[in-house]
């Protein structure tokens, strides 16, 4: 039974009048899918999955979450089930404490103070930051700051993630550490960035965006190989992929 | 480290206060809520020129952070901007009033001289409970107290937004400051003519970055009809604490402390 899924139909939308900044959007994801959304700088990838969460809500079209179609009266209800990870760590994180940002979600969903903590501590654990918890939010690095973001997310244990630029800003080991994760959850995911090789670890579907369109809809094989068609949306062959010639 | 972070900072420092793990934080939110209310009303209800009564209202904060094991000279120290205003209240009054009213080991004391003091004292008076208040109880949990006392959600949510903001502003307003200090090497101070452009963009900076952390708690589950709030239920200590704390500032309230005690030792 595959109850978790988006259904993005006729998706237009723009942040001022006469600039449209997506255009005529239809697509669906599934329960196991795990989508990269690539594209220029600019393309509307952010825009994309803000609408999804309804950041934005003034788009024409439908997006449904789980039959649930996005709108004003839905949202606590969509944003149940979704757990957004925003570009900027700064924008995610607002509590004093990394451990009480990480509890603001449990917490406001009214679960027990013990499974909080629960929570908490597994989700800490996931992204190797125990030692941060009573670490004050405006003194963690760049990094851990993107870190701290996600176990934020993962103490509301979503149905879907939704990812914007997660693996800026972190060293080798723990974006490993972030690919081992983000493949142990096996629901939808969508993870839009510009490191096509996180995208080739972690994602078994890719859309590439360009100017607020769908362009290309496939398996990584079939698009992050694919070199005549990155290179003519501003995008290059993933560093693992692309073969170095001695000079 | 410029001003800017340190007032950020010193905002965290007291939010990490409020979330320790002590006797006096563990009391409930609306008891500590209603008593520094009461404590308030009455240090203000004392007539001006009963000086020694509003001394005698001292003993509650002073007890509280002899107790409370909260550091008096750290509480001074992050008062020290608000202390000296609160005190500049009623310094005219000795040159308005001049009236003698005693005369103690030859200096003569008018009534002017009297008010004014009472006026600093209760000021300083007023600040410290507040101060007690908020350096031993977390903001979310005064607005859970807030709504307790059923005051309409949004003037709750209202006020807890704003207590955010305050950070984000100053993290901002740093944040501004340091980069404009980086482009404008062995510059004192940020040039007059940048300041219209630089005050703006700090407002727009900050109405985005407090608009995006609205939506980011919103996102996690935060409803305005139901903020954030983790209200525990009244205690058993809670009740006690509350009893014992209205009767003794009533108590120091009506009868006149300082002076009875100071009967004692002259009879
Ligand atoms: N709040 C806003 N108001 C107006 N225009 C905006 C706003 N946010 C984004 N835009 C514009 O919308 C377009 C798409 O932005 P978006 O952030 O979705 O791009 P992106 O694909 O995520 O880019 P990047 O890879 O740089 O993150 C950009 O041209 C941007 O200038
Ligand atoms: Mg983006």
């Amino acid at each position: 039974m595959s109850h978790i899924h988006i259904d993005i139909a006729g998706l237009s939308f723009g942040y001022e009048e006469g600039i449209p900044i997506l255009k005529d959007l239809s697509v669906s994801f599934h329960e196991k899918d795990a989508v990269g959304l690539i594209g220029a700088n600019g393309a509307g990838k952010s825009t994309f999955l803000k609408l999804l969460v309804g950041l934005e809500l003034a788009g024409t079209g439908s997006i449904r979450v789980e039959e649930i179609p996005v709108e004003k009266k839905t949202l606590a209800k969509v944003r149940e089930k979704i757990g957004y990870v925003f570009q900027d760590s700064d924008t995610q994180l607002f509590m004093t404490t990394v451990r009480e940002d990480v509890a603001f979600a449990p917490r406001n969903y009214g679960l027990p103070e013990d499974e909080v903590n629960r929570r908490v501590q597994r989700a800490l654990e996931l992204v190797h930051i125990p030692h941060l918890a009573d670490k004050a939010v405006c003194r963690l690095s760049g990094g851990e700051k993107k870190l701290a973001s996600i176990a934020t997310i993962l103490s509301m244990t979503p149905d879907i993630l939704l990812l914007d630029e997660p693996s800026v800003a972190l060293d080798p080991g723990n974006r490993r550490n972030l690919i081992h994760i983000l493949n142990e959850f096996d629901h939808l995911k969508v993870i839009a960035s510009h490191d096509l090789d996180f995208i080739w670890d972690t994602c078994n579907r890719v859309l590439l965006m360009d100017r607020g369109q769908i362009i290309a809809d496939g398996t990584p094989d079939g698009i992050l190989r694919d070199e005549a068609l990155l290179t003519t949306h501003a995008l290059e062959l993933p560093l693992s992929l692309s073969r170095i010639r001695p000079g | 480290m410029s001003k800017i972070s340190n007032a950020a900072r010193s905002i965290g420092k007291l939010d990490e206060l409020a979330r320790k793990d002590t006797w006096l934080n563990r009391i409930h939110p609306l008891v500590k809520l209603l008593v520094t209310l009461l404590y308030l009303v009455l240090v203000v209800s004392f007539p001006p020129i009963r000086l020694t009564g509003v001394l005698a209202m001292a003993l509650y904060p002073f007890l509280l952070f002899e107790i409370s094991g909260l550091s008096f000279r750290d509480a001074l120290y992050r008062l020290r901007i608000v202390l000296p205003v609160v005190c500049l209240v009623g310094i005219l009054n000795p040159f308005f009033d001049r009236e003698r009213v005693l005369t103690v080991f030859g200096i003569t004391v008018t009534s002017g001289t009297l008010t004014m003091l009472s006026l600093m004292v209760k000021g300083v008076l007023t600040v410290l409970s507040s101060y007690l208040l908020v350096a031993t109880t977390t903001i979310e949990s005064i607005c859970g107290a807030l709504r307790m006392l059923h005051i309409p959600g949004i003037i709750v949510t209202e006020f807890l937004l704003i207590c955010r903001y305050v950070t984000v502003l100053l993290n901002e307003a740093d944040r501004v400051t340091q980069s404009y200090a980086l482009r404008a090497p062995g510059q004192k101070g940020i040039a007059r003519k940048t300041w219209g452009p630089l005050i703006g963009q700090l407002l727009i900076r900050s109405m985005d970055r407090a608009k995006a952390l609205y939506q980011s708690m919103c996102l996690r589950g935060f409803r305005d009809d139901r903020p954030y709030l983790t209200v525990k239920s009244v205690t058993a200590t809670d009740l006690f604490y509350f009893a014992i704390c209205c009767s003794a500032l009533i108590a120091l309230r009506i009868f006149p402390v300082l002076e009875l005690v100071g009967g004692l030792f002259v009879s």
